[in-house]
């Protein structure tokens, strides 16, 4: 299969054939698009942090003694799979600047399989505490019953299931562009020459590995050494 | 990309990647060894770290003039909203009505007499 980049050829009412000046041939203009892009999600995720900080001003023990009960074993393997994910896809685009695609095509499935355990991991991370009694819409997050938790602890598991879910969305989104992606250097539309695509992807995977490097110790590490 | 660049970035990648295992392994001890009184904040500053190796190595950012300059100036409104929030939370006055704390006392008038009750 050929991977030399393919120009798109637009036809005007004439007749005439002209080359498609796009996205491709503007490297920097895609670069500095994607970041004005990821910025809002640095906003919006900044927002939720913001609030975050917020409540736990207000409710310190409350947010120790919740953060105490979450798995970190299952949180810090996760901190690994996307630091390593993150790896595979950096290394995936180096291969593919450096001429080998197939090479560059095996670490975008290996970045894929990493997202797949990391979601993995979470859903049984969910699952346990789903069956401690622990989650959206349950009596224990709710007030104003017998089983409800502290109001600082509503709080915290409010915001933890709302911005890890946030984040898990990402991360199935991530995958469904790294499936584009192969289908775009399948299709020769992404090559040695031509990968801003590529080169995007790659900075979305590593925002998404980002978000993680604050999600973890805002929620998982505050409370570790207070007895659980 | 001739192969010696090629194997120079490749092994900076395994570098930061050596880095930012080693400040993983900080952040999971950190709680037990030291400075156990401050652990928001060291986490916070080793979330820091790794962030900043991330996004100057990872996402290319090193070199990176005008877009590097775009995202300081974003980051540097999304602190200043935090400082903002975070001084405001520090005067906070109306503990008795909100929402966001702990049972607030909330006094319902039903016309003739009022009820009182806590959430």
């Amino acid at each position: 299969m050929s991977h030399e980049y393919v120009p798109e050829i637009a036809t005007d009412r004439n007749g005439k054939k002209h080359e498609v000046q796009g996205w491709q041939g503007d490297t920097y203009g895609g670069k500095l698009g994607f970041w004005l892009f990821m910025l809002t999600e640095i906003m919006m995720f900044g927002a939720l942090f913001l609030t975050l900080t917020y409540y736990y001003s207000l409710h310190h023990q409350d947010f120790i003694e919740a953060s105490s009960h979450l798995n970190r074993l299952l949180g810090g393997t996760n901190t690994v799979v996307l630091l390593v994910s993150a790896l595979t896809m950096g290394l995936g685009l180096l291969k593919m600047r450096a001429g080998d695609v197939k090479g560059a095509k095996l670490m975008i499935y290996a970045t894929i399989i990493l997202a797949f355990i990391f979601l993995g991991i979470k859903a049984v991370e969910w699952t346990e505490e789903y069956n401690h009694g622990v989650f959206l819409g349950l009596d224990a997050l709710q007030s104003g019953n017998e089983h409800s938790r502290p109001f600082g602890q509503i709080l915290f598991y409010g915001m933890y299931f709302t911005m890890t879910g946030l984040h898990g969305v990402h991360i199935i989104i991530g995958i469904g562009l790294m499936v584009w992606l192969l289908k775009r250097i399948n299709a020769g539309k992404v090559t040695t020459e031509h990968n801003i695509l590529h080169f995007n992807i790659a900075l979305y995977w590593d925002l998404v590995h980002l978000i993680w490097v604050f999600v973890f110790p805002y929620y998982y590490m505050i409370g570790a050494g207070h007895g659980h | 990309m001739d192969i010696n660049t090629y194997k120079a970035q490749r092994a900076g990648y395994y570098k930061v990647l050596g880095g930012l295992l080693l400040l993983t392994a900080i952040t999971f001890i950190q709680p037990h060894m030291f400075l156990q009184n401050a652990t928001f904040g060291v986490q916070l500053m080793i979330g820091a770290v790794k962030a900043w190796l991330i996004v100057m190595y990872y996402m290319h950012m090193k070199g990176e003039t005008l877009i590097g300059w775009t995202v300081v100036f974003a980051m540097t409104l999304v602190a200043f909203f935090f400082i903002v929030v975070m001084v405001d939370v520090d005067h906070f006055q109306n503990m008795e009505g909100s929402h966001i704390t702990s049972q607030p006392h909330i006094e319902v008038d039903y016309g003739h007499h009022t009820a009182s009750h806590e959430e």
